[in-house]
């Protein structure tokens, strides 16, 4: 039985669908990235996962266990930080640690605290309040606060969106060495092809709303471990990268109409390797 | 009452003991005294019923002899002591509402002055924003006696403006001392035929105030409701709304009359006493709880206010008594104003100085025919409706009998009836024929 | 920012040495024909110090100095220093508020929390906010029937309007997210309606709660002037009743400057709680 399984599931509102129909699979340890055009569902598919909204149909299932709420092992990043003002950065990454273990003392808590704001770089800054960090800081800070839970699984809602390209950069490492380091199972959504390509093993795409669906389960052909500096070297890189921005910019919008055709789980598909091309396929190292 | 003489005086007539034939001597004699000849008097009749069989004994054996023979077997200092109205009283810490004017002069010197702490009482006297609060305080019980306006507990024992609760006048506490007073414009229109649309304030509406300027400017032909305006604001208000030219005029309570004079914004039209010479303004008020439940509290209270009238009424002392009550724990007046409405020399705002010795004065003697007149205007006016037992109203809120005994108590002369005709602006007002006397007036509330 | 600070200072005072030189001018004595004192003359007060109109500088510091250098003397329950008034007013207003408080922030929590309850409630706290503390008086009076009851209450139902209104309106706007991310970290409705939700409001009803004392004062002084027994409105209404416009100005500034006080208090409460988003 997959780790997490989403089985039809389905969105609909009075005279509107937003999707339906939808299923995937997910295993422990694996990232998987979904990517699509603005308003396709993305962030209602993770929200239900997060068990902050009610699918109209279908279900989801998490280490066999219905999801029908929100839970501690479900840990959230939200697009924006979502950080409490009025409390510093230890006390806010307290906040979630005290709820998730509400029987230690202050001590214990402020251990684990500082292990995970040592884990993304934040050393340091402990007491300040966040008014007084910058946007990336503050998304690591939020970063912190959601591995602090040590979740079951990881659901990051485009947590790099409001960043500049060299924060961004930074902190994408930073996530590859955590969840490397953690074996974390992360969900996340992104509009960054080149942020997909370098974080995840599977990319799910999905198709124009409403009435979307995913279109295609893209394994990631790209070897791990991967440098964000030297990517793009790897020729895999530019075939995944052109099979995805090919998607999006011509395919993505075919499924409404029914031009393409839906199939009830979506078609796996290797760029790269399903080109045929040999040579590539020795070179390849599918998983770690 | 048995006759206050010497029953060991073997020369003596006792007279007969209905009381009425009170001789001087009594009066002379102190309360002591007096308690004491009662009690001897009530022994020595009682063991000679027959007057002759006294005089034998007392010829037998001698006065002395007779005196020691009877001590011994009736102790009469205990019997003194039982027979004592001097008993303590029940509730010694008592509130006294009081509103900050120069009639309630009675009930406030007798703080300064001692006389409440003589009667064994711890009084507070409590300053009062207004007479609704004064009557709401009362009937909530905040306060347990009060300085009223004397309509006020008849109206409030008949359930008249407000909840009925009976409310008893033990004494009033002055007669005269009130003015119409007139904005300076008005120097020039002293004829109330004039006054058309003019505006007047009053205290309350349950006020002698109210009911004598209505009377006064219907002698004169104009009819209260609808030729002028009569406003109720309370007295301090009054000289500040003349001088805003708000009012032209008040018929209100001193000081406020001399103090608009003071301030120079208005002079003196008419004395009360002019109107109604003797008319009673303000009452000393108890519930008729405390009478029935603090028997000793209400007496003690009673001597208190009546010496301080007794004392009031001598022109020798209301310089004292101006000085006494002005500061700003009572009247917060400057003294001079007070001192020339209790002495009755006083500047009238035109430029004379008058000579009214009695502009004011303090006669607590509460008679019935002043509750029937106050009756007669309140249904005159629309106040009062349907029949009205004048007689039975009028002995059941004013205590004549009450206000005679302790009056008696300390020497002060009270009359004998207390019905009594007068005279209102010259018209005679005959108290046993109350209706007669609203049917003679044109201008009244058409019904 | 100190420079800030300085130029306004030098301007607040240059604005009250304007003000105060027009009071003195308005306020010379008009010049008085020294003749013959006669009888009538004397009873009139001439040549007698008394409150002729509106008060000089020169009397307005003489009140000052008489009613601060002995502020609690007691000589009898209508006659009392300033500082006993003053005392029994804020005592007033302190029970009269602590019983608003507790009353406005429970309520105003559930109506915050509940949009039903706020649509149910809305139209009773529109129809009762604007009701002016001098009507509620004779009501008190009538049903509760103790004057120093009274009191307290009209304080009550007079200042527990804004607080109310505030704590539902910040509570109910409460941002989306940090409620998310406390559901997300499964907390329970106590621990997030205090540790999320009050934080989060704080600022919000702190500002309510400065609306809300600054009625409460207004309201004691209304009150007290009709109610009369000690304290600073009493005080107001008792010189009003002599007449004696400068210690009734003495006291409205007394009156100003404390209720500037409590709105001083309240603020830096009010500062504790902000936060910078």
């Amino acid at each position: 039985m997959s780790f997490l399984l989403v089985q039809d599931l389905a969105k609909r509102y009075p005279g509107s669908t937003v999707f339906e129909g939808l299923n995937f699979a997910m295993e422990k340890g694996e990232f998987v990235c979904i990517i699509g055009h603005s308003g396709c569902g993305k962030t209602t598919i993770l929200n239900v996962l997060a068990g902050l909204d009610a699918a109209t149909g279908g279900i989801v299932i998490m280490d066999n266990r219905e999801v029908s709420g929100p839970s501690l092992d479900r840990g959230v990043v939200f697009q924006g930080h979502a950080l409490m003002p009025w409390l510093s950065v230890l006390s806010n990454i307290a906040f979630a640690v005290k709820s998730r273990w509400p029987e230690w003392n202050r001590i214990q808590v402020q251990v684990h605290c500082q292990k995970f704001i040592d884990l993304v770089g934040l050393t340091g800054s402990e007491h300040k309040k966040p008014s007084q960090l910058s946007g990336g800081m503050k998304q690591r800070v939020g970063i912190a606060r959601a591995f602090a839970i040590q979740p079951k699984m990881l659901l990051l809602d485009e947590p790099f969106g409001a960043l500049d390209a060299l924060t961004r950069g930074t902190i994408q490492d930073e996530l590859v060495r955590i969840c490397t380091a953690t074996r974390q199972t992360v969900f996340m959504i992104t509009h960054d092809v080149d942020e997909a390509i370098l974080l995840a093993d599977r990319i799910l795409l999905m198709s124009n709303g409403p009435n979307a669906c995913i279109a295609e389960a893209v394994e990631n052909t790209l070897p791990r471990p991967r440098d964000r500096h030297n990517i793009h070297h790897d020729p895999q890189y530019y075939r995944v990268r052109n099979h995805l921005v090919d998607f999006l910019v011509n395919r993505s919008k075919l499924y409404q109409t029914g031009e393409t055709a839906r199939t009830a789980q979506p078609p796996v598909s290797r760029p790269g390797i399903s080109d045929g091309d040999e040579s590539s396929a020795k070179i390849i190292n599918l998983r770690h | 009452m048995p006759a206050f003489t010497n029953p060991f005086d073997p020369e003596v007539h006792l007279g007969c003991s209905c009381g009425s034939h009170a001789s001087q001597s009594e009066h002379d004699q102190s309360e002591e005294a007096l308690n004491r000849s009662v009690i001897e008097t009530a022994v020595m009749r009682a063991l000679f019923p027959q007057d002759a069989l006294r005089r034998k004994f007392l010829n037998a054996v001698g006065a002395g002899t007779a005196l020691a023979a009877i001590s011994s077997m009736f102790p009469f200092g205990a019997l003194e002591a039982m027979a004592q109205e001097k008993k303590p009283p029940e509730k010694k810490e008592l509130k006294i509402g009081f509103i900050a004017i120069t009639c309630a002069s009675p009930l406030i010197m007798a703080d300064p002055l001692g006389f409440y702490r003589e009667q064994g009482l711890n009084v507070q006297l409590m300053k009062t924003a207004g007479w609704a609060l004064i009557r709401d305080k009362m009937l909530n019980k905040e306060h347990d006696a009060s300085h009223f306006l004397s309509p006020m507990p008849i109206a409030i024992s008949m359930g008249l403006g407000s909840a009925q609760q009976p409310m008893r006048v033990a004494t009033i506490q002055n007669i005269n001392g009130q003015a119409i007073t007139l904005h300076v414009k008005h120097k020039d229109k002293r004829d109330p035929k004039q006054w058309k649309g003019f505006k007047f304030a009053v205290p309350f509406e349950y006020s002698m105030h109210n009911f004598l300027l209505r009377y006064y400017v219907a002698e004169y032909g104009l009819d209260p409701d609808t030729d002028i305006q009569i406003r109720v604001t309370p007295p301090p208000e009054m000289v500040a709304n003349l001088r805003a030219g708000n009012i032209d005029g008040f018929l209100g309570p001193d000081p406020f009359n001399q103090r608009a004079v003071y301030d120079e914004v208005g002079f003196i039209h008419v004395l009360s006493k002019d109107i109604w010479d003797g008319h009673p303004c303000c009452a000393f008020g108890v519930p008729d709880a405390m009478i029935k439940d603090a028997p000793n509290t209400f007496a003690a209270l009673y001597r208190a206010v009546l010496t301080a009238a007794r004392m009031a009424r001598d022109p020798k002392n209301r310089s004292l008594i101006a000085k006494v009550i002005a500061p700003p724990n009572y009247l917060n007046q400057p003294e001079t104003v007070i001192e020339q409405v209790l002495t009755g020399k006083f500047a009238d705002g035109l430029g004379n100085v008058k000579n009214v010795p009695d502009r004011a004065d303090f006669d607590p003697f509460p008679w019935h025919s002043m509750a029937v007149w106050i009756l007669t205007q309140m249904k005159r006016w629309g106040y009062a409706k349907g029949e009205l037992n004048y007689k039975q109203i009028a002995e059941q809120v004013f205590l004549v009998t009450d206000a005679r005994k302790y009056m008696a108590q300390l020497d002060m002369k009270a009359p004998a009836a207390s019905y009594a005709k007068f005279k209102v602006m010259g018209k005679e007002f005959d108290p046993a024929q109350p209706e007669k006397y609203i049917g003679s007036f044109a201008i009244k509330k058409s019904a | 920012m100190k420079l800030e600070s300085l130029k306004a200072g030098v301007l607040s005072l240059a604005f009250l040495a304007v003000f105060l030189g027009i009071w003195h001018l308005a306020t010379l004595p008009k010049v008085q024909s020294q003749g013959a004192m006669d009888e009538y003359a004397k009873l009139m007060g001439k040549g007698v110090k008394k409150s002729e109109g509106f008060p000089t500088l020169g009397q307005m510091r003489e009140a000052f100095v008489t009613h601060i250098s002995d502020p609690f003397y007691d000589r009898g329950p209508n006659d009392k220093g300033i500082g006993i008034q003053l005392g029994y007013s804020l005592g007033r207003v302190a029970l009269g508020y602590l019983i608003a408080c507790l009353v406005a922030v429970p309520f105003g929590f559930l109506i915050g929390m509940s949009p039903l309850l706020y649509r149910a409630l809305n139209p009773y706290i529109q129809v009762l906010k604007p009701i002016s503390p001098l009507a509620w008086m004779p009501i008190a009076l009538y049903t509760i029937k103790d004057s120093g009851i009274s009191g307290i209450f009209v304080i009550f139902i007079c200042s527990v309007w804004p607080l109310l209104i505030n704590t539902a309106f910040g509570v109910a706007s409460v941002r989306r997210e940090w409620l998310n991310v406390a559901k997300t970290l499964e907390v329970k409705p106590l621990r997030k309606a205090f540790a999320v939700i009050l934080p989060a409001a704080a600022p919000t009803i702190l500002t309510g709660a400065r609306i809300s004392i600054g009625i409460a004062w207004l309201v004691i002084v209304a009150a007290e002037m009709l109610v009369g027994g000690t304290g600073i409105g009493y005080f107001v209404w008792n010189e009003w009743n002599n007449l004696n416009l400068t210690n009734v100005i003495f006291a409205i500034l007394v009156i100003g400057v404390v209720g500037m006080l409590l709105d001083f208090l309240i603020a830096g409460l009010q500062k504790a709680v902000t936060y910078v988003e």
